[in-house]
């Protein structure tokens, strides 16, 4: 019996150190989603945050539809997602303070090697999205959905709703090409590469099974274009709504990811080779020289969804960089 | 693999062991006493008593997860205390999961004690409490089993814990959920050998239970 | 002469069976009275009704003149007064020193008097060398006389053996028969109500004793009459060993 009171001791004592040892002077409540946490990106920047105003981020990393239930429920103090859509709604409901830019990574294309669809021939993303169809309803390809509501997802959607496809009809496509996942998006890129299908992925979630060897048969198909930018966005949560939010560290935040310094540092991360992120908050000029991020910023000629920068920006842009 | 041997790994297994066993000792400590009530007492309706104890075995952790989360949300009943995504709402969690376990197993053991030795200690003139207690001390055994038991399911839980945990470093991180998130960025190798460490210290903590128990101090 | 235990027209069933039916008798202090009859024949049932683990259906059962009923609140302070031996032997999974102090620390009793009786059942038993062993690690027989010791240890009025020496070997039956016989002999307000299918057990041991039979009482008699002289040509025959069990 005593050693069950040692066993309790010891178990109260060590639980006791790992309470004591979190007592943070501050703590910012921050729900993203899996991509993000997933590319490295927050690891990279969020430190500068946390030392500039003595706190700690908590990252909540979840599907992009519960981070902004956490939002709406005031169980997290500001959202980085990527859900344009969703986000205008979340705003326009009132969970939401306000909705600012901060950055853009790209989504592509994958699909088995030998291109089955053609969709390197294709003009744009749409024309890649039809041309997959196509070839799925003959029986000679299939696609995999991430089906789960999460910026993917709704960014797969759209192009649907282009090719004249409502969310209904996407969900009614034959399950003999068309195949609902619901699942992460390394889960679906395996299932890819088991099925030799297509799929939309975001960059960075790519290039990391490239890496790690896990999608040898897989290979990007269709890229770079604009009409494939993934949008993100920081949106404090109403804090008239939830008083109990800490709502000036996460306007510190607001104003710290928006700034010119941490957009440089945003774009300065490279992952597998690449730059993942292209920071794009109003009135942001690049400070780096990278070519990669000018060039980026210029390719938003035909935008569907989302500004991306506008004219002056861009001008001002091109002026320093000659 | 020298990964593995990172303060990041020590402290995220501490907080494994630290949840999992709040969880075990909450959940037994109401699991076994209600266990021992149930396999001992005839009341009506036991039959279903016990077939719910059982059918509980199969409950969906998540919903655990997702029930503790409704509660201690901000925008739940108990929101104020501020709970959630705290090692407190994950052993919480845990614990819905540990007490039909415990209970089920102990109801087998206190039934499985000989009838003689139920006959006799009533004949002896033991209360109805002191029949309880020294038939739970007679199948012993079993109850220590049943606090295992329980130790292996909050263990290796992970869909409630990171419901309500967030899976946040140095906070709520623990082995499961650590797992979950390693796999989901396609380090399948790192995935496997937290999934090591987490069966080497459930081990190591049953070979613990194991020595107390044959030196008679358990 | 007082009455210890009184039966009046017991009936007991579980579910078709009737395993008591109409059942009466009268065991007296000071003496061994024997239910003797086959198994099965609903002796056991009878001796779980005085001990208060069951009621009857019907009738009434007497303890020291006092109607009494199993679902009493106090079902377990008239418990205290009986003590009761089974057929298996019965030990906790604990010392031998332990199994004896268990009826009496259930109680609260005095630590100094639990420990004086231990010591004297323990020397009784020749198990003093064994007292902090296990119980579990004992013989049969030892274990047996365990459980007489246990039940017999805080002194009850009233002793009820269930077939208590079956299944063991000589030696034991002899030393187990020497205990109901000190029991007796330590306090003339003792009873004993033996059960058994053995009728040497019951020649040697009991003062009266009742034929039992497909759950009726079919004749009672002293032990002399029993064997030599009695009134219902069953029991003569049974005697007699035309009748095997």
């Amino acid at each position: 019996m005593s050693i069950m009171v040692v066993l309790v001791l010891v178990v109260s004592a060590v639980g006791v150190y790992i309470l004591l040892r979190e007592e943070e002077p501050q703590a910012l409540m921050m729900a993203t989603t899996t991509s993000t946490q997933d590319s490295g990106l927050l690891e990279y920047i969020l430190p500068d945050f946390e030392e500039k105003n003595n706190a700690k981020v908590e990252v909540i990393a979840v599907g992009s539809g519960q981070a902004l239930e956490l939002g709406k429920r005031g169980d997290v103090d500001v959202l980085l997602v990527h859900s344009p859509a969703s986000e205008k709604q979340f705003v326009a409901d009132g969970y939401g303070e306000s909705r600012t830019l901060v950055m853009y990574n790209q989504f592509v294309i994958v699909g088995p090697e030998a291109d089955p669809a053609g969709t390197r021939q294709a003009h744009n993303a749409t024309d890649a999205f039809a041309r997959i169809k196509d070839n799925g309803t003959a029986g000679t390809t299939k696609f995999v959905s991430r089906a789960d509501n999460s910026g993917t997802h709704s960014k797969e959607l759209t192009f649907w709703s282009y090719l004249g496809f409502n969310k209904t009809q996407v969900q009614a496509f034959d399950e003999s090409w068309y195949k609902q996942a619901g699942q992460g998006m390394g889960a679906v890129l395996d299932m890819c590469e088991q099925m030799d299908a297509y799929t939309l992925s975001d960059d960075a979630t790519y290039y990391s099974r490239v890496a790690d060897n896990l999608i040898p048969h897989l290979n990007m198909t269709s890229g770079g274009g604009s009409d494939l930018f993934n949008q993100y966005s920081v949106i404090p949560v109403n804090a008239t709504m939830w008083p109990h939010i800490n709502h000036t560290l996460a306007l510190d935040f607001l104003s710290w990811i928006t700034s010119n310094e941490t957009q440089d540092l945003i774009a300065s991360y490279v992952k597998y080779g690449h730059q993942l992120f292209f920071p794009n908050t109003p009135g942001y000029v690049p400070h780096t020289t990278s070519l990669a991020t000018i060039e980026a910023m210029l390719r938003l000629a035909s935008v569907h969804d989302e500004e991306l920068m506008n004219l002056e920006d861009m001008a001002r842009c091109w002026s320093i960089h000659g | 693999m020298a990964d593995l041997f990172s303060y990041d790994v020590l402290q995220v297994t501490l907080l494994s062991l630290y949840v999992s066993g709040c969880a075990t000792m909450l959940g037994s400590s109401i699991g076994i006493p209600l266990g021992a009530l149930v396999g001992l007492k005839e009341f009506g309706g036991k039959g279903a008593v016990k077939t719910i104890t059982y059918t509980m075995y199969g409950f969906p952790p998540v919903i655990s997860g997702l029930v503790i989360y409704y509660l201690f949300s901000r925008s739940g009943p108990f929101g104020s205390l501020g709970l959630l995504f705290t090692p407190t709402a994950m052993i919480f969690a845990e614990t819905l999961l540990v007490i039909p376990l415990t209970a089920g197993v102990t109801i087998t053991a206190v039934t499985e004690i000989d009838k003689s030795i139920k006959d006799t200690i009533r004949a002896v003139g033991a209360t109805p409490r002191q029949c309880v207690l020294t038939v739970m001390r007679e199948a012993w055994v079993g109850l220590v089993m049943a606090a295992m038991i329980g130790f292996g399911r909050a263990i290796a839980e992970v869909g409630a814990a990171y419901m309500v945990g967030g899976n946040i470093f140095g906070e709520t991180r623990v082995l499961t959920t650590a797992i979950m998130m390693e796999t989901r960025m396609g380090h399948f190798g790192y995935a496997l050998g937290l999934g090591v460490v987490l069966i080497m210290v459930a081990g190591a903590v049953f070979m613990f239970l194991r020595y107390l128990q044959e030196k008679e101090l358990l | 002469m007082t009455v210890a235990v009184e039966l009046r027209n017991v009936d007991k069933r579980y579910g078709d069976v009737a395993a008591v039916r109409n059942v009466s008798f009268v065991a007296e202090t000071g003496h061994v009275f024997g239910v003797l009859g086959p198994s099965g024949a609903g002796k056991s049932t009878l001796l779980r009704m005085i001990d208060l683990l069951e009621s009857p259906d019907r009738g009434e059962v007497l303890l020291r003149s006092r109607n009494v009923s199993a679902d009493a609140r106090d079902a377990h302070l008239i418990r205290e007064r009986i003590g009761m031996v089974l057929q298996k032997p019965v030990v906790l999974n604990r010392s031998v020193a332990n199994n004896l102090a268990y009826s009496m620390s259930i109680r609260g009793w005095d630590e100094k008097e639990i420990a004086k009786r231990v010591a004297q059942e323990l020397k009784r038993l020749g198990l003093e060398g064994r007292a902090r062993k296990n119980a579990r690690t004992l013989s049969g027989g030892e274990m047996q006389r365990l459980s007489f010791s246990r039940a017999t240890v805080y002194s009850p009025d009233l002793l009820l053996l269930d077939e208590f020496a079956a299944n063991l070997d000589p030696r034991n039956v002899v030393l187990l028969e020497d205990m109901v016989r000190s029991y007796l002999a330590e306090d003339s307000n003792r009873a004993v109500v033996l059960v058994t299918h053995n009728i040497f057990q019951a020649k040697r041991l009991c003062h009266r004793i009742a034929l039992m039979w497909d759950g009726e009482i079919i004749e009672v008699a002293d032990r002399r009459k029993f064997f030599e002289n009695p009134d219902d040509e069953r029991t003569a025959a049974f005697v007699r060993g035309d009748i095997a069990f």
